[in-house]
């Protein structure tokens, strides 16, 4: 207990306290700015930190990649254009809440679940470090595998209740699964699909693929339209729902708080990552509708959509720092960067910070949710000015955001390349939504691709295919065909009936 | 319109799948080995799917999915055209980007794109542009340090 105090001290120093307000700072700017994400500027920013003391260099280092994760939702919902990887799941009903006019509840929704999520986080790191182990030695590749599958067929099971919105489902997924197999392989370094051509060595780059496909068919209907994002909504409606969203928050406490656990989880899970926890959570989201009419508003503005992603996006920071800290094993590429930042600081993970250095893993809690507290405060106090923006006529935004997309993208490899992969991604994406291919199973196929890849491998190199018949696995294995018929078990009267 | 697209779109996948599994089929096992346990299977549920599609009558019952819905509010024509037109100042942004580079580029298609596609006023155009430029010399060429390649224009001139 008295470490914890003395954590929040350590924070609260002035020159730790301007450097995560430093942090912060830029961890807005780059959460709002699309394709560049917070890990990237953890790498920018690591050689800033050699002169600093740890407890202030995780100040810098981590309040800005929170805040990164906390910003990257209000492009997501005012534009379509996800500001962060992470912030993917958010456009599916934050953007269609903001064509409806309805942009501040559901920036305010974000926000507050944000909030909530990053404090549930750092709630979890604080209590869970000493006990968190054998969870994760628990689970083997075969585990890991299987619960990278899972994450997969929540998001097939969002594709409709026909057997034919499932087949497309899962179709999309495999496809996904398909594409991140492009470039060399890891285990032999072979080389594949890359058509000779030396940018696809490397594989395809997650920012190019996912600004494209979620970005541009959005800006190319809102050419269609001819109209602002948010319609012939007055100016007034736009701005007054932010208190809205706020009650939102805590009108769906319980499941804003089960999204948060997922989030914990999925970043305790070595390599799984946040856009994971963001589509699990609103898969769970989606599945928590009572029933067929409920559950029809989702994808086309459920503020439900917009709390559980968000709040799956901050705890999930708390989670992935659990195994950082703890083994030295880094949760996502973020905490790859961080673990580098420890050993610069002469800090080796493992027993030593919970004993010896134990006040500055605390100081690592208090900055988590400090800097989420502050960010949200100061972000609620200009959202009625951003959910304007959605007032703008669409011709003058349209170039703007085109502009931000293709930066974003290219930053990925400093490529033309890719910028011709956002372009035809874009196209891609705006023919799925045309015929009715849902794109959320594609992109997380293409996320966890390398990771299933990886975990298949070893699993069957090591186990032969008798891995399938661990306990674990066949748990695991059930709990996934849950997922994927209960929801035709419990509409059975509205699909029973139905052409398939 | 529908069902012909979902055909192309079906025939696309299958044919991305075969190519997968027909190219994985020739590496050894610890390359292929993935492609191939994902290609065989898409390839199958898109054929069942297309099957489906055009024996098993219509889709009565697919229930709500999860997606975004594009605007119908538009004539179709007009819908069509304009999506065209989005899709060239894309484009012509890329080549724009490839032979001048993102610095000349950026305000380039600015202006174009305000004055010929939005018919807003010369001032006002020129000023967004420039508001436009500021922002990104400032955040990402000053502030996040970004390296932006010169254009091909600029390469075979030797600038």
């Amino acid at each position: 207990m008295e470490a914890f105090i003395d954590g929040l001290f350590l924070v609260l120093q002035w020159k730790a306290f301007s450097l995560m307000m430093v942090g912060m700072g830029l961890g807005f700017v780059v959460g709002l700015l699309p394709g560049i994400g917070g890990a990237a500027t953890l790498a920018l920013m690591i050689p800033f930190v050699f002169k600093m003391s740890p407890v202030e260099a995780f100040a810098f280092l981590l309040g800005m990649h929170s805040v990164a994760a906390t910003t990257g939702d209000i492009t997501s919902i005012l534009f379509g254009v996800p500001g962060e990887g992470l912030s993917a799941a958010t456009v599916v009903d934050g953007y269609p809440m903001a064509k409806r006019g309805e942009a501040g509840r559901a920036l305010g929704a974000a926000l507050m679940s944000s909030l909530v999520g990053a404090l549930v986080g750092a709630l979890t790191l604080a209590l869970a470090i000493p006990i968190v182990r054998p969870l994760v030695l628990t689970f083997g590749s075969p585990e890991l595998f299987m619960l990278s599958i899972i994450g997969i067929a929540c998001i097939t099971s969002l594709s409709g209740l026909s057997l034919r919105a499932q087949l497309r489902g899962f179709a999309t997924g495999l496809l996904g699964l398909l594409l991140s197999t492009i470039g060399q392989e890891r285990q032999s370094g072979s080389l594949r699909f890359d058509m000779g051509l030396m940018y696809l060595w490397e594989g395809l780059d997650l920012v190019p693929v996912l600004v494209g496909i979620f970005a541009i068919p959005e800006l190319v209907d809102l050419a269609v339209r001819g109209t602002s994002i948010a319609g012939d909504k007055p100016a007034a409606n736009l701005s007054s729902g932010v208190m809205e969203g706020i009650k939102d928050t805590f009108r769906h406490f319980w499941l804003v708080f089960r999204c948060s656990a997922i989030g914990v989880f999925v970043g305790i899970m070595p390599g799984a990552g946040g856009g994971v926890a963001q589509w699990m959570a609103y898969a769970h989201a989606v599945q928590s509708a009572k029933d067929t009419k409920e559950r029809e508003g989702f994808g086309k503005g459920d503020v439900r959509g917009v709390l559980g992603p968000g709040a799956a996006n901050n705890s999930k920071e708390g989670g992935d720092l659990i195994p950082t800290i703890a083994f030295g094993v880094p949760g996502s590429g973020a905490m790859a960067i961080l673990l580098g930042a420890f050993m610069i600081m002469g800090l080796v993970p493992g027993p030593d910070m919970l004993t010896k250095h134990l006040t500055v893993t605390y100081s690592m809690v208090w900055t988590l949710a400090i800097a989420n507290i502050i960010t949200v405060l100061l972000s609620l106090a200009v959202l009625n000015h951003l959910a304007k923006l959605t007032n703008i006529r669409g011709g003058l935004i349209i170039p703007f955001v085109l502009l931000l997309v293709f930066v974003g993208s290219y930053t990925a490899n400093n490529h033309i390349a890719d910028l011709i992969v956002t372009f035809c991604f874009g196209l891609l994406g705006y023919i799925m939504v045309r015929l009715g291919w849902p794109r959320p199973p594609l992109v997380l196929g293409f996320v966890l691709g390398k990771l299933v890849e990886t975990y298949l491998f070893i699993s069957v190199s090591r186990y032969g295919f008798s891995w399938l018949s661990q306990p674990l696995v066949l748990l695991l294995i059930a709990v996934m065909v849950v997922v994927v018929v209960y929801p035709f078990v419990r509409e059975k009267p509205a699909w029973a009936g139905g052409g398939d | 319109m529908h069902t012909k697209g979902n055909l192309l779109f079906s025939l696309f996948l299958i044919g991305v799948a075969g190519y997968a599994a027909f190219s994985a089929s020739h590496w050894s096992f610890k390359t292929g080995f993935f492609p191939l346990v994902v290609a065989i299977p898409l390839i199958i549920l898109t054929l069942v799917h297309l099957v489906l599609e055009f024996f098993g009558g219509t889709e009565k019952a697919s229930g709500p999915a999860v997606e975004a819905e594009f605007t119908t509010e538009v004539a179709p024509e007009v819908a069509r055209r304009r999506v065209i037109e989005t899709f060239s100042w894309i484009a012509g942004f890329i080549v724009l980007v490839f032979l001048l580079g993102f610095p000349v580029a950026v305000p380039l298609f600015m202006i174009s794109y305000l004055t010929m596609q939005s018919r807003i006023g010369w001032l006002q155009s020129m000023i967004l542009t420039a508001g436009a430029w500021g922002f990104f010399y400032y955040v990402f060429q000053r502030l996040l340090n970004l390296q932006f390649e010169a254009g091909m224009i600029q390469t075979w001139m030797g600038w």
